[in-house]
């Protein structure tokens, strides 16, 4: 759902409490400090530790640092910030400036993600482009454990000059590799293969501005690299047959020119613009596909994708109690590669082609805001968003295409501000898309299908949030939110049908004494998904798919229900001590409701399925994340601080997507039947206790 | 069609230079000159928490011509305060502005910071984003007197944006999601929140923002996936879910709401009893569809193939 509609709130004495409370899991030392220290998980957190670097059970280094000086005779400023540095995902910037002149920093970042999953393979070559899948099939559970996962290191360098006279330069340089690996597959048969990764992605961002009175102006260049250190894997069968050749994403890079502006009319009224062009190109080599490629297939793409961007606007405040904003915008994107066969049939007729896509959009949106008396405001607004988007004219259709969208879009919302006890809104908006005729496939299921993103829709959504702050000490905030998709088509009743969301929140804070404060908070939301298609019950290989079944209309209700809750306390016990708690939990269920109108007499489902042939459960499934913290903090002296940290963390799952259903009970998935046999093992529970203590010194 | 169509837009157009003729011809207000006023000396005797934090600040930087120090100190954003200390201080009294939206128009507040920090060209476009439109003020998510604002540490950030987002706060706890948490994303990272690109993205579309980290779904592909070049919130949920790699739904759910090809595309979610090869069990399970259409984002392959397209290769 878009956020568009999103009003908001002001930070109150309500929203900083809660910032203390859904602060960071541990705590970070106050500026111009070090602190150094260990901590302890007691079991490994396969779910929640994929990005913190804490993944496994053990000890971890605890050191940061957050050091900001100036020298008030030059105005120079030398900052050094790091954190993490014990631990995998460490990050470290050095920044430097003599305040409105010069200055520049060098940043390092990692982050590292590992998959949740146990693998157990006997796949070769994982992490090299070249794989072998074992055959016959390993007994699962026979093989090598593997672990996957990716590391992101980024070094990000920037500088900026005052030029004087109103000019300032600025470029920064971000140089980021990932390496690592990912779950993949075969491609030609739901068998086990693992990505290698190993890229580099680029930017390099260079603009000058200049400021003076009314004027801003801001030029630059915008360029992006990504090199791919592969380009293809090779995969077979360890006895050489099947070979599979996967191909990975080909080197691209971009250029793009901008130039962007504003101008004060007067006091009250500016105009804006916005100009830019992009240029993508990919003209890597294709790969050598072995005895499989296609002989006439191009041996490069010569990719291109070419954006212009075009927008003015105008904000004004006409008369004291009416403001107004309005904005035209152009955005060309044109997939400029050259179309060409890419598979081609005995005859050297190609029948496969390269397929670029296109799209152009004009979007208009006029929004005018009356202030009303006693603080109220009233704000309307409309925005027309034309879309002109390619058909393929070459090849196979898989889905229906429409040349053109159109989607108008409606504003309204009340405001109440400026109030010490009561602010809120209350806004509405309504959107209608709708479009050209669609150009179909030419095949009788898929001409019957609305693709989600091209159909007919209808969007209501409402919105009310109201800050209610009774006396100094208290505090509440409620959130409503509701929103609801209809979807329809010219061509035929498949697809998605409707969808809803629903979010109610509250929010509390009281403060109890000067110093103790008290913060709470729940929230429940809802979404929800109608789909309608035909289950095609001729399968291509009856056998091989545990029987025919029955050609079925397909109706399946999708929802999602989420319970989320925080409750937390800070508090100062004496001048030296400080303490807190927190308790949060996060709760989800999803649902998977799917049922069959049989339009002949074969079986309802195959008989491999789980279940019976008459009724194939999809179960719920239920996420539960209950997180416990608690801290105290004591000054061992005016400058140095004692901190410690307890956090308990229970997550569990029932998710199926990594399990197969035998009479004799779940168990985890294995891939293949006669050849391979990897499985993979998800983690259903973890439940983890870390004890962390640091010594925080605070430079004076 | 698309004479209608643009038809539309020219109208709107139209309404928009009568528009801004009639605003550029209507200016009511003059800039306020910055005021003279006391000096942080005299205020600090009754502030000295905000003093203290206001002189460790880039405020305070005398060495910097454009800074406050340079303008009036204080009344550069809270006005004079001459009758202010006269009268012996108060709440309000003297006229000075206390930048808090329950008291000030949140309007108001940002012209005092605009007056300097527009020259940033990431707030160039700030009065036509959606955040001004619903009077948000610069102090409603930055704090000015504090050693440490919270929503320029990508560590604290999002429990700022939180405040108003509260979907997001649940979102980023689901079990799929990007290292926000862990403050390696921030959501000044993919949002300008100050701008007026869509959705307030950091760049001129949704897959170009995302394309900043995730370049290798950019292409052009020999054979493009439609919804990955136009928007990747097509099919995922780039704040958190319950499925993974971010999907908004599961497949073989997400798959048909697009694909109702005969055969095995169109088959009903179930789970397998045990190990198969067969297409129609296998769309629910392990990565369901994409368990043989590995490349979804989009496949160089020339394999000599009639399923070439189709993302298996």
């Amino acid at each position: 759902m878009s956020k568009r509609m999103k009003q908001t709130f002001k930070v109150t004495a309500l929203a900083a409490a809660l910032l203390s409370v859904y602060g960071p899991v541990l705590a970070e030392g106050p500026e111009n400090s070090v602190s150094i220290g260990i901590g302890n998980w007691s079991n490994d957190r396969a779910q929640r530790g994929i990005y913190d670097g804490m993944r496994d059970s053990g000890a971890y280094g605890l050191l940061d640092a957050d050091i900001l000086k100036r020298d008030d005779a030059t105005g120079t400023w030398l900052g050094l910030k790091a954190r993490n540095l014990g631990l995998d995902n460490r990050e470290i910037k050095g920044e430097w400036l003599r305040q409105g002149d010069i200055g520049g920093s060098l940043e390092y970042s990692r982050i590292s993600r590992d998959q949740p999953f146990i693998y157990n393979t006997g796949v070769q070559g994982i992490g090299t482009t070249t794989l072998r899948v074992p055959t016959p099939s390993i007994t699962p559970g026979t093989g090598a454990n593997v672990e996957l996962g990716t590391t992101r290191d980024r070094v990000t360098a920037k500088f900026f000059k005052n030029l004087g006279v109103g000019l300032n330069f600025n470029v920064s340089f971000r140089n980021e590799t990932k390496d690592g690996t990912r779950g993949w597959g075969r491609g030609g048969a739901a068998e086990f293969a693992v990505e290698p990764i190993d890229s580099t992605i680029r930017l390099l961002e260079a603009t000058l501005n200049y400021s003076r009175d009314r004027l801003q102006l801001s030029a630059g260049y915008y360029g992006t690299s990504y090199d791919n250190a592969n380009s293809m894997v090779t995969t077979s069968l360890t006895s050489g047959a099947s070979p599979y050749f996967l191909s990975l994403p080909l080197d691209n890079k971009s250029h793009e020119l901008f130039l962007n502006g504003g101008y004060n009319f007067t006091p009250t009224t500016r105009g804006t613009f916005k100009a830019s062009y992009s240029r993508v190109t990919q003209d890597e080599g294709l790969g050598n596909f072995g005895g499989t490629a296609s002989p006439l297939a191009p041996p490069n793409l010569d990719g291109r994708l070419d954006t212009t961007l075009l927008e003015i606007g105008l904000t004004s405040r006409p008369m004291p109690k009416l403001s107004i904003v309005a904005n035209l915008r152009y955005r060309d994107f044109a997939d400029k590669t050259p179309v060409r066969g890419i598979v081609f049939n005995a005859a050297n007729t190609p029948t496969v082609y390269n397929t670029p896509f296109s799209y152009t959009n004009a979007v208009g949106k006029l929004e005018a805001t009356y202030r009303l008396p006693q603080a109220y405001s009233l704000l309307g607004g409309i925005e027309y968003n034309a879309q002109d988007r390619q058909v393929p004219g070459m090849g196979t259709l898989y889905v229906p295409f429409r040349a053109s969208l159109d989607e108008t879009t409606y504003r309204l919302q009340l405001r109440k501000s400026m109030s010490e006890t009561v602010n809120g809104s209350l806004a509405y908006l309504h959107s209608k898309r709708d479009g050209s005729s669609y150009t179909l496939p030419g095949d009788t299921l898929e001409d019957a299908i609305n693709p989600l993103n091209i159909a007919d829709r209808k969007r209501d959504k409402w919105r009310a949030m109201l800050d209610w702050s009774p006396m100094d000490k208290l505090g509440f905030q409620f959130t409503i939110e509701d929103a609801q998709d209809k979807y329809s088509g010219m061509v035929g009743p498949y697809g998605l049908q409707d969808g809803t969301a629903r979010l109610y929140a509250v929010d509390a804070s009281y403060q109890v004494n000067s110093a103790w404060q008290i913060h709470a908070w729940y929230t429940r939301d809802k979404t929800t998904a109608r789909e309608i298609t035909q289950r095609d019950g001729a399968n291509a290989n009856p056998a091989r798919d545990s029987g025919a079944v029955a050609e079925a209309d397909k109706r399946t209700d999708l929802s999602e229900t989420g319970d989320s809750l925080g409750l937390g306390v800070r508090g100062r016990v004496s001048g030296r001590l400080k303490v807190g708690g927190d308790v949060e939990s996060f709760r989800s269920v999803n649902e998977y409701q799917q049922s069959l109108t049989l339009l002949d007499g074969r079986p309802r489902y195959q008989s491999n399925f789980a279940g019976t042939l008459t009724v194939v459960p999809t179960p719920n499934i239920t996420n539960k994340l209950l997180r416990f913290k608690l801290f105290a903090e004591y000054a061992v002296q005016k400058n140095a601080d004692v901190r410690v940290n307890l956090i308990h963390e229970r997550w569990s799952t029932d998710d199926w997507s990594w399990m197969m259903f035998p009479a004799s009970g779940p168990t985890p998935w294995a891939y293949g039947t006669t050849t391979d046999g990897t499985t993979v093992t998800a983690v259903p529970k973890q439940n983890s206790t870390f004890v962390g203590i640091r010594y925080i010194y605070r430079f004076q | 069609m698309k004479g209608k169509r643009f038809g539309g837009l020219v109208s709107m157009l139209s309404s928009i230079v009568f528009a801004g003729a009639f605003m550029i011809s209507s200016g009511f207000a003059a800039a306020p000159a910055q005021a003279a006023g006391p000096g942080p000396e005299v205020c600090k005797n009754c502030h000295a928490v905000a003093f203290e934090s206001y002189s460790a600040s880039k405020h305070s930087t005398k060495t910097d011509p454009r800074s406050p120090a340079n303008a009036g100190a204080c009344s550069t954003c809270h006005g004079d305060g001459t009758a202010h200390v006269k009268a012996g201080g108060g709440k309000g009294v003297g006229g000075m502005v206390k930048l808090s939206t329950k008291s000030v128009a949140a309007d108001a507040i940002n012209k005092t910071c605009l007056n300097c920090h527009q020259a940033d060209p990431r707030r160039m476009h700030w009065q036509a984003s959606v955040h001004a439109g619903r009077d948000v003020a610069c102090t409603s998510c930055h704090q000015v007197h504090t050693s440490h604002d919270n929503v320029r540490d990508k560590l604290t950030q999002p429990q700022v944006c939180f405040t108003c987002h509260k979907e997001q706060r649940v979102q980023v706890n689901k079990p799929s999601r990007h290292p926000i948490l862990e403050g390696k994303v921030s959501c000044s990272d993919c949002h300008n929140v100050h701008g007026n690109n869509p959705k307030q993205m950091e760049r001129g579309s949704v897959v170009e923002t995302c394309y900043q980290c995730h370049m290798e779904k950019r292409g052009p592909f020999v054979h493009n996936h439609q919804p990955v070049t136009e928007d990747c919130t097509i099919c995922h949920q780039p704040h958190g879910t319950t499925i993974a790699n971010l999907l908004k739904s599961r497949p073989p759910f997400l798959c048909q709401d697009c694909h109702a090809s005969g055969g095995h595309p169109v088959q009903a979610a179930g789970l397998p009893t045990g190990r198969t090869t067969g297409t129609s069990l296998l769309g629910t399970v392990g990565r369901g569809c994409l368990n043989c259409h590995t490349n979804i984002h989009g496949s160089n392959s020339t394999q000599n193939s009639a399923t070439a397209g189709r993302f298996r290769r």
